[in-house]
């Protein structure tokens, strides 16, 4: 199997070639102290996909002692050829960005404010509501008198941000509760 | 998408209506231009000039919810000039097949039609039978009832000034795209159609869809390369999220949901496992018993077992005719009748149509689950302006969610194609993957019912579940696996093994597969197929740049679906300069076929290339849909006008709808509201915009909710560009800054006057200062196949505004 | 031999990917920006936008829609008048790599002062530079010198997803725009490459340049 995975020293296209420091000239102390260090200097490359459209550029993200330091297109897929559009060019402040959600939260009935609540709680608190629900309300029967086993009261929505893998996951376990309410941005 | 991305590069005609394919596939424009580079002819129809438009040859104004007319006049062009591929469509389409005699079409409806239930009795549109149950096929087009002959008489309605008067496209503009887009009914043409949620979210959007497969058939420009119906998917994963059917509707795989009728998997694959009586169709679906089972066995392992019907009975069953949809969810929770629910990485309370009425139904709910990357304006429903938190007994939890970089697993890209992606850094804080979500919150439901028992324990302790999820176990799980040992050819698979295709699967339970499409993603041989990262291609596969050993696509690897259609009966490529596959040497090369049969012109084992349709053929005419089995105009459920030309049935007399008191809707040509907003998304904003208008360099570049319209509109309105402005609906009123551009013109509609505006849909509440949601102008009614509502065309009216509140 | 850039406007789509990956690449906060009627935004650019996609539209002669875009940035001029300017009150204020032609502003440039910076804004016929209120120093693009150095493109350049840039050896990248310019030709007739003699980032423009941008060309 041929591989061509190409690096970046190499990855430019035709008639680009690689410029080093010591090309540079007359001015190579004033523009070396200019250039520095690169970011992503001895980060590890991991490939990812964008998360955004259904082009599904990969994406590199460079990664140095556990954090994410930068992210661009993958040269190598074919389809975008290592380009990515402006969602997809800011993946790292995504990332990164001081909006993200770090912890479960908890809003209760009439409360005006969330609470942080640890993942064992949640889940236990929701797991009960789960099956209380389904004790008391699954429908064994139809009105013919038919088996349907379906859990009308609870429904699942979400999410076509969900990987195959996590598809999978949602679709079985909300099938064996008997949830019929399951539906996605596939119909937004 | 029938083709993918790379594909688009070899078209000599691109038709991108229904997406602005530009702005929303940023990347993927790459291939129409290639295709412009080679000559091709770019062309985009649509309201407004976008971004697309300006790479375009030209763009073709037309009135939001009129394609059906639009594309009716091309049909009929077609076929009064005769520019379809007769070839194709004689040998490949159902064009001679007899429809039978109950069909009819009268001013606007078709037979069949019962008024009070809203819906049609479809076997009225049946085709005329043989003795041995199979289509009467007359290849000499004689017969008046012949598809060819009604579609010729349907579409001989749709004349240039009739297609004119209702979409407010000049009848020259009609003519530039026809003419450009019929000449691809040659046999070394090819024309694609490249559409989005500017055709599905119509009360007729798979009517519009229907029209440009009957376009496609008629050309000849399905299954070759540059050719194909691609419908430009949106969100990251919504291929896969739909192969994986998070639909009440289907299970993994394009299976219907079990209804109350089929009380047992025999009852089930009797009314799911279509049956031809041609020789040379391959019928597909008749495989379906074998998925259905492996689909079981994948669920619920070595409990499900040929005695127990494979725990059939366990699965939910819909009430026939019942729908499950978000739209009738959010209805059902509106009148209280839901108690809690999980809603993942999607922000209804911003994306779904009529928002206001859908904010209201989430307060009646007794809790609510969310995981999200952000807050968004569903989790903090609560505390939405004008909301009083302490009247609200919503009980929330928000767990936060994992970036895609802090996971790994696989996504199904627009094209099919199944990409791996690796975790690069832990989830931030505490967040997790949706899957270390539900796997121990199922552990637990399962604990509750083994320490407590309950109403029916067995789906759920019976079922064949993880302790923690790993994403490899389930990419291998969603391949499938051997539960016996099975010998398939010369090879000997153990109990554990993975299998090898979809053709190794079977209905006796020896076998497993969460989705059989995805089955041979994951072999003992070949391993992860997604990592696959191989550009090499054989000369003929890199002449349509299929890259066969990138990544892997569902089904078998095929990269252009009904590729069988690329050739002729004896296998040799309609365009020999941009083949897919051809039969040489006794063997197939290039693409993987649709199935391994020889060509046709082999009497005994040849197949028709429409492998997925019961008869082999493509259809023109189709039984299938609701709302008709010919694509036929019908005016958006708001419309500016009161009548039309082409009958007397305004609107889709099937489309679906809500009545609450949060439902209202204005009548055909009201006054009050007579202009047409149409809606959509931004490149720099995704959808809702719950993620993006939380990257400060996102929002940077389009910071408000804005409203493009003409300066005609403006300047009657008193509008001067960058003035806050108010626009109302009979749902809901919006702020937002206008946009005053010549990339919005008046149309003239049965010689009116008609304006239109647009807004995008990406703002909302939580962002401060930067408005709120578009989405509470528009309407609930919804095409009667797929309940999608009709977002992109409600009317309204607009006014300047003194203050403004949302935006600052 | 200097590197070029072409920017041929002709294929660029506007989707913002340069603007946005420069902001990324080089860590430049965001602005809070308002709408004011335009996708054009930030409206300028400004200490924290070193490029920005300039939208511009008209009714040709036949009343058809145009809109085109303008991805500005600096040009990196042959001989930069702004380094000129610059010499004259700090000299390494702004340099000029002889190898890859880029004009670069140095930290030196806080010691311009607010009068001698404004002078060197002044003399850039493409009303470029901008004063950095905090750091008191001139910015803009400067190639990514960094990734230049690493041999890897510029970030814009990476990123564009269209073909609309291209980045190389200056006499590769000219014989490519003169290549592009009379295929463009066919159906612009009034194509040209902006100020081709005296800039490093050459634009290729369908029209008159007042229909893209006040300084999209000098000439």
């Amino acid at each position: 199997m041929k591989k061509t995975r190409r690096s970046f020293l190499k990855g430019l296209s035709a008639g680009v070639i690689c410029l080093s420091l010591g090309q540079l000239g007359f001015d190579l102390k004033e523009a070396q102290a200019f250039a520095g260090a690169i970011k992503i200097e001895g980060a590890k490359e991991v490939i990812s996909v964008c998360p955004f459209c259904s082009v599904c550029c990969q994406v590199i993200a460079y990664v140095r002692d556990g954090a994410l330091v930068s992210t661009e297109g993958d040269p190598d897929f074919p389809v975008s050829e290592g380009a990515l559009c402006a969602k997809g060019a800011a993946l790292f402040s995504m990332y990164s960005s001081h909006h993200r959600l770090q912890k479960p939260l908890y809003r209760a009935p009439y409360s005006d404010r969330w609470e942080e609540k640890d993942w064992d709680w949640t889940l236990n608190q929701i797991a009960r509501k789960v099956k209380n629900a389904r004790d008391k309300n699954i429908i064994l029967k139809d009105e013919k008198g038919r088996t349907v086993n379906r859990l009308e009261n609870i429904f699942m929505m979400g999410t076509s941000h969900a990987s195959n893998e996590e598809c999978a996951v949602i679709h079985q376990a909300m099938r064996g509760l008997g949830v019929v309410h399951m539906d996605h941005q596939a119909r937004v | 998408m029938t083709n993918h991305w790379i594909d688009i590069q070899n078209s000599d005609a691109v038709l991108i209506i229904g997406s602005n394919a530009a702005e929303h596939h940023p990347v993927a424009f790459k291939w129409v231009m290639r295709a412009k580079d080679r000559g091709a002819a770019l062309m985009h129809v649509d309201p407004k000039f976008s971004r697309t438009s300006a790479r375009c040859d030209f763009h073709v104004p037309l009135r939001s919810g009129t394609d059906i007319a639009f594309l009716g006049g091309m049909i009929n062009h077609i076929l009064e000039k005769e520019l379809y591929f007769k070839e194709y469509v004689e040998k490949y389409t159902n064009a001679a097949f007899v429809v039978g005699k109950n069909y009819a079409f009268n001013d606007g409806l078709f037979s069949g039609f019962n008024a009070a239930a809203r819906r049609y009795d479809k076997s009225m549109w049946a085709m005329e039978t043989g003795p041995d149950g199979g289509p009467v096929i007359d290849p000499s087009f004689k017969n008046e009832r012949c598809v060819i002959n009604l579609m010729r008489k349907h579409y001989s309605r749709y004349t240039l000034k009739n297609v004119s008067d209702i979409t407010g496209v000049s009848q020259d503009n009609l003519l530039k795209v026809y003419d450009r887009f019929c000449a691809t009914g040659k046999p070394d043409k090819a024309g694609t159609i490249m559409y989005a949620l500017g055709w599905t979210q119509h009360t007729v959007g798979v009517q519009n869809i229907r029209c440009s497969a009957l376009i496609q058939l008629l050309l000849g420009n399905i299954g070759v390369a540059g050719g194909g119906i691609n419908a430009l998917r949106g969100e990251p994963n919504v291929q896969g999220s739909t192969d994986h059917a998070l639909l009440y509707n289907n299970l993994p795989g394009y299976h219907a949901t079990p209804n109350a009728s089929w009380q047992t998997l025999a009852e089930y694959n009797k009314a799911n496992t279509p049956v031809t009586a041609l020789k040379n169709s391959a019928n597909w679906w008749s495989n379906r018993p074998k998925y259905m089972t492996s689909l079981l066995k994948g669920w619920f392992g070595d409990a499900a077992t040929p005695e127990n019907d494979f725990c059939y009975a366990y699965l939910p069953k819909l009430e026939p005719g019942q729908d499950y949809s978000y739209m009738y969810v959010m209805d059902k929770m509106y009148h209280g009748k839901l108690e809690g629910g999980f809603i993942f990485g999607v922000n209804p309370m911003n994306s779904f149509p009529n928002t206001n009425k859908m904010r209201a139904a989430l307060d009646k709910l007794d809790w609510l689950v969310c995981s999200e990357l952000h807050h968004s304006e569903t989790t903090d429903n609560w505390q939405r302006p004008g909301s009083d938190p302490k009247s609200q007994k919503t009980e929330v939890f928000l767990l936060p969610s994992a970036h895609r970089i802090e996971k790994e697993g696989t996504i199904s890209n627009s094209g099919r194609w199944l990409q791996w992606f690796d975790q690069g850094v832990k989830p931030a804080g505490e967040a997790r993957n949706f899957a270390d979500i539900f796997v121990p919150l199922f552990n637990k439901i399962r604990a509750l019912y083994t320490a407590e028992g309950g109403v029916l324990p067995e789906p759920i302790l019976k079922m064949h579940w993880t302790e923690k999820f790993k994403a490899d176990e389930w990419t291998k799980r969603i391949n499938g696996f051997f539960w016996a040992d099975t010998k398939v050819g010369d090879k000997t698979y153990k109990r554990g093994q993975l299998v090898p295709a979809f053709g190794a699967l079977t209905a006796d339970g020896s076998t497993s597969s969460l989705n059989w499409v995805y089955a041979g993603s994951y072999t003992e041989e070949e391993g992860n197929k997604s990592k696959r990262r191989d550009t090499t291609q054989t000369p003929m596969q890199a002449a349509i740049g299929l890259y066969p050993n990138w990544s892997w696509c569902w089904p078998v690897n095929r990269r252009i679906l009904y590729n069988r259609a690329s050739v002729d009966e004896n296998g040799k490529p309609w365009n020999p300069e941009r083949a897919v596959i051809a039969w040489e040497n006794g063997k197939w090369t290039g693409d993987v076929p649709d199935g391994p049969w020889p060509p046709m012109a082999d009497k005994e084992k040849g197949k028709l290339p429409f492998i997925m349709m019961k008869d082999g053929h493509g259809g023109f005419f189709a039984s299938g849909p609701a709302d008709g089995p010919l694509p036929e105009h019908y005016e958006p459920a708001e419309t500016p006008l009161s009548s039309h030309v082409f009958s007397k049935q305004l609107s889709s007399p099937v489309y679906k709808f809500h009545s609450s008191d949060m439902d209202q809707v204005a009548p055909p040509a009201d006054p009050r509201y007579p202009i047409v907003l149409t809606t959509y998304s931004l490149t720099e904003h995704w959808c809702g915009g719950g993620e993006t208008r939380n990257v400060p360099n996102l929002l940077e570049t389009e910071p408000q909710l804005y409203v493009e319209m003409s300066h005609e509109l403006a300047r009657e309105k008193g509008i001067q560009n960058g003035d806050g402005v108010i626009v109302e609906s009979a749902r809901g009123r919006v702020e937002a800054i206008a946009m005053v551009t010549i990339r919005i013109r008046p149309f003239t509609v049965m010689g009116k006057t008609v304006h239109l505006i647009g807004m995008p849909f990406a703002y909302g509440w939580t962002t401060p200062k930067c408005g709120d949601s578009t989405n509470r102008l528009t309407i609930g009614a919804c095409d009667p196949n797929t309940t999608i509502p009709e977002a992109k065309a409600c009317c309204v009216n607009l006014h300047k505004a003194d203050t403004l509140t949302e935006i600052g | 031999m200097p590197k070029s850039f072409l920017i041929d406007t002709t294929r660029c789509t506007a989707c913002r990917g340069c603007q946005v990956a420069c902001k990324e690449w080089k860590d430049l906060p965001a602005n809070d920006t308002k709408q004011r009627g335009s996708h054009q935004n930030p409206p300028d650019l400004n200490p924290y936008n070193y490029k920005i996609v300039r939208f511009h539209e008209h009714l040709d002669e036949y009343g058809a829609v145009v809109w085109n875009f303008f991805p500005d940035q600096c040009r990196h001029c042959t001989i930069p008048l702004c380094k000129d300017v610059a010499d004259r009150a700090v000299p390494g204020a702004i340099i000029k790599d002889s190898k890859s032609g880029a004009v670069l502003v140095t930290e030196k440039s806080a010691e311009l002062g607010p009068k001698n910076a404004q002078a060197v804004i002044n003399a850039c016929p493409y009303n470029i530079p901008r004063l950095d209120p905090k750091t008191k120093r001139l910015t803009k693009c400067d190639m990514c010198a960094d990734r230049i150095a690493k041999g890897m493109q510029p970030i814009c350049v990476k990123t564009c997803p269209t073909g609309t840039m291209v980045f190389g050896e200056r006499e590769e990248i000219l014989a490519l725009a003169q290549k592009r310019l009379e295929s463009v030709k066919r159906r612009f007739p009034k194509a040209f490459l902006a100020d081709v003699r005296d800039v490093n980032v050459v634009y290729l423009l369908a029209e008159e340049k007042e229909h893209y941008h006040e300084y999209a060309a000098f000439l």
